[in-house]
């Protein structure tokens, strides 16, 4: 739920219109209940009072009008009057006492009359006490009287009526407000139906309006995020004039506008890249005759004068280093087109750095440098292609007879349950941190000015990084200066996989760092 | 008699030069320039091998090498300019022989024609495959009484595998043994050849009886008599 409410703009914004009219209906139902409830109380007690000073004139009236001659007398016109009162009044039901005062000499045979249902408990202490405080005007007090079983609001109005002989007596009316509670429940019921009503009413209303405003934005970030997935060609509807046509309007130049820039950048990168990959064919053709012809003349070179002959053996050698170089080239513009389809097979890594080694060794006794093996006695079999991955090996130990000064260089092999690796360590020059952030770059060299030997291209250590991206594997090094360079090859053992760790530290375990 | 060969390519100085390299071997080269006219040449000097350039005017050296293979199984080597698979695989498919990726030096281009032009060894037997017998004198493979047309090099495939029918040949051994290479090269070369071999000797290419495929080996030759 919480996290729904956290998704949708529209039910945040619905819920908070809900919350916050609720809270404006009620404070406003109450306020209106409550000054009704005050106006139906205050005009009941005028006519109340109205009617309990009419009755108190009544009985009075009536008791100077006759001539009472004794108690018994007294007792019966009172007992006439009282229920007259009952029955006199113009609003509905009322009940009648007229009690003596107290502290004043016993009436023998007097009965105080009350109503029937009358319960004396509606005529609380403190009434009859400020009744008797002050005889000219009618106190009253707000009682809760039982009429059915359930409690309503009731008046009872108190005078003191002082009757010739028998002295002080005090009228009470009690009236019960039953009338004016029900109309009160009425207007209440109606004003929350009414509220309830409305809530409904401002809830869709907010739900309506906050969908107009949302819906576009939301089309926005969906079509934003189609573009961001290379949908280029997504665009939102633009229709009227108003700021949400803005946003659509804005929202499709700046797609459009992107989309041109993405596609001149594609279409010029790919320009590039056919360009290298054309160059690259172009030049295989006449770099044949020329190989074919150089190898002729190098050939029968001892039928050469000397300087011609030694003419003859630089021009093949520069031959061969440009074919390596128009190789390497054609490798990485064939990675840049992404026309690279590696052949995995599932075979023991162990075989192809022999191979790799094997193939270096010609090279390694040339510099005099010691070659160490540390390979594990059963196979270490991964799923990889063989070809790129001893092109990839014979890099690596090229690069460390070359930088190795002639100190020995060691080949470690490791395994564990998802990855194989291979390490290749040199004890030579090493690098400094700048150099080591650039050894990937194409065409680039620790030393431009070193001696080279080896006569790599310069694109040796990038493709090699391209072979292990290609198997998800990973080509890191570890180069300290004087201390020598490792690089580490990682590949998981399926091709489909994706490693977490290497089973071989770098530095190795063989490096005194 | 120095063995003829056909050059097919549009380069004239590649051309010449590679014909200066195969007369210098003691090889007879005579020249073509485009695809229509390689099939002409073809033709009329009935070389015992052709180079062929697989980019080519008029039609494209694929074209060329269907067409030559249509009336002759003389052996066939591609020259490309792109190790690329799509190329390479296309020129098997239309019957070439073997591809030589350019730049190439004169010395592998040598060893490739060389050993396309080899004989089969002397003592090459008669021997039965199946349902097939092979004579290795003629050429000539027979089911019953129909006979097969192969090229030499299918039929030196096909040779090699029943004049040992119990061994399993890896693909590495067959590029070796039939088609002389001494180093490891592009194993497609056995899995195109085998394909066509198949589609001329099986009765169902789908379900081989003949040439079988052993699972992460290679090949060996069907025990079956049927």
């Amino acid at each position: 739920m919480i996290a729904f409410m956290r998704r949708s703009l529209t039910a945040r914004t619905v819920l908070a219109t809900l919350v916050l009219s609720g809270f404006a209906l009620i404070a406003l139902g109450g306020f209106l209940s409550y000054s009704l409830a005050n106006s139906f109380y205050q005009s009941r007690l005028n006519q109340v009072l109205n009617e309990t000073e009419r009755a108190v004139g009544l009985v009075q009236g009536t008791v100077a009008a006759a001539s009472l001659t004794d108690e018994t007398a007294l007792q019966t016109l009172i007992n006439s009057v009282v229920p007259s009162l009952e029955i006199s009044g113009g609003s509905g039901n009322r009940q009648v006492a007229l009690l003596r005062s107290p502290g004043q000499p016993q009436l023998q045979l007097f009965q105080s009359p009350i109503s029937r249902d009358l319960d004396l408990s509606s005529i609380p202490g403190e009434l009859r006490q400020s009744v008797r405080q002050s005889p000219q005007i009618l106190t009253y007090t707000s009682i809760s009287l039982v009429r059915d079983g359930s409690q309503v609001p009731g008046i009872t109005v108190g005078a003191p009526i002082t009757f010739p002989l028998a002295g002080d007596f005090e009228l009470y009316l009690v009236f019960d407000l039953t009338a004016e509670q029900q109309s009160l429940q009425l207007v209440q019921n109606a004003l929350a139906v009414g509220g309830i009503v409305l809530l409904i009413i401002i809830a869709l209303l907010s739900y309506f309006v906050t969908r107009q405003i949302v819906k576009p934005v939301e089309k926005a970030a969906l079509a934003a995020e189609a573009i961001s997935d290379g949908k280029l060609d997504e665009r939102l509807p633009e229709r009227g004039d108003d700021v949400i046509a803005l946003l659509a309007k804005s929202f499709n130049k700046m797609a459009s506008n992107l989309q041109g820039q993405i596609q001149q950048l594609d279409s010029l990168s790919r320009m590039q890249r056919r360009f290298v990959s054309d160059v690259s064919h172009e030049l295989r053709t006449p770099m044949t005759t020329i190989k074919l012809a150089g190898e002729v003349i190098f050939g029968n070179r001892e039928k050469l004068d000397p300087a011609l002959s030694r003419s003859a053996e630089l021009m093949q050698n520069q031959i061969l280093r440009f074919e390596r170089l128009l190789a390497d080239l054609l490798e990485i513009s064939r990675y840049d087109a992404g026309a690279v389809t590696p052949e995995f097979e599932y075979q023991d890594i162990n075989a192809v750095v022999g191979a790799a080694i094997a193939s270096i060794e010609p090279l390694a006794n040339s510099m005099q440098t010691e070659i160490r093996v540390i390979l594990p006695p059963k196979a270490v079999s991964a799923e990889f292609d063989a070809k790129r991955i001893e092109r990839l090996l014979r890099n690596l130990l090229s690069n460390a007879v070359e930088h190795g000064e002639g100190r020995a260089i060691v080949v470690e092999v490791g395994q564990n349950s998802q990855a194989v690796a291979v390490c290749v360590s040199d004890s030579g020059v090493g690098m400094t941190r700048q150099q080591l952030e650039r050894v990937f770059d194409r065409f680039w060299r620790a030393d431009p000015a070193r001696q080279r030997s080896v006569g790599g291209t310069g694109l040796g250590l990038a493709i090699s990084k391209e072979d292990a991206i290609l198997h998800r594997g990973w080509l890191q090094v570890w180069s300290k200066p004087k201390r020598g360079t490792s690089f580490r090859l990682t590949l998981p053992r399926r091709a489909d996989s994706v490693i977490a760790n290497s089973p071989l530290a770098l530095p190795p375990r063989s490096v005194e760092i | 008699m120095s063995q003829k060969i056909l050059v097919v390519d549009d380069d004239d100085a590649l051309r010449e030069m590679v014909g200066l390299v195969l007369s210098g071997a003691g090889y007879n080269p005579v020249f073509a320039a485009d695809g229509i006219s390689a099939v002409d040449v073809f033709t009329s000097q009935n070389p015992d091998l052709v180079l062929l350039d697989i980019m080519l005017p008029g039609q494209s050296g694929i074209e060329v090498c269907g067409q030559i293979r249509s009336k002759s199984g003389v052996p066939i080597i591609m020259l490309t300019a792109r190790g690329d698979t799509e190329d390479v695989v296309l020129g098997l498919e239309a019957g070439a022989d073997d591809y030589v990726v350019k730049p190439h030096n004169g010395a592998e281009l040598l060893a490739r024609v060389k050993a396309r032009l080899r004989p089969l060894a002397d003592d090459a037997a008669m021997v039965q495959i199946g349902s097939l017998v092979l004579d290795p004198q003629t050429f000539e493979v027979k089911r019953g009484e129909a006979s097969l047309s192969l090229t030499p090099l299918e039929f030196k495939l096909l040779h090699t595998l029943a004049a040992k029918p119990q061994q399993v040949f890896s693909r590495e051994m067959l590029l070796e043994q039939v088609w002389g290479y001494q180093y490891k090269a592009d194993t497609r070369l056995v899995n195109v050849h085998v394909q066509r071999l198949r589609s001329k000797i099986e009765v169902d290419a789908e379900n081989p009886r003949i040439v079988m495929t052993v699972r992460g080996h290679g090949y060996r030759a069907g025990t079956e008599t049927s």
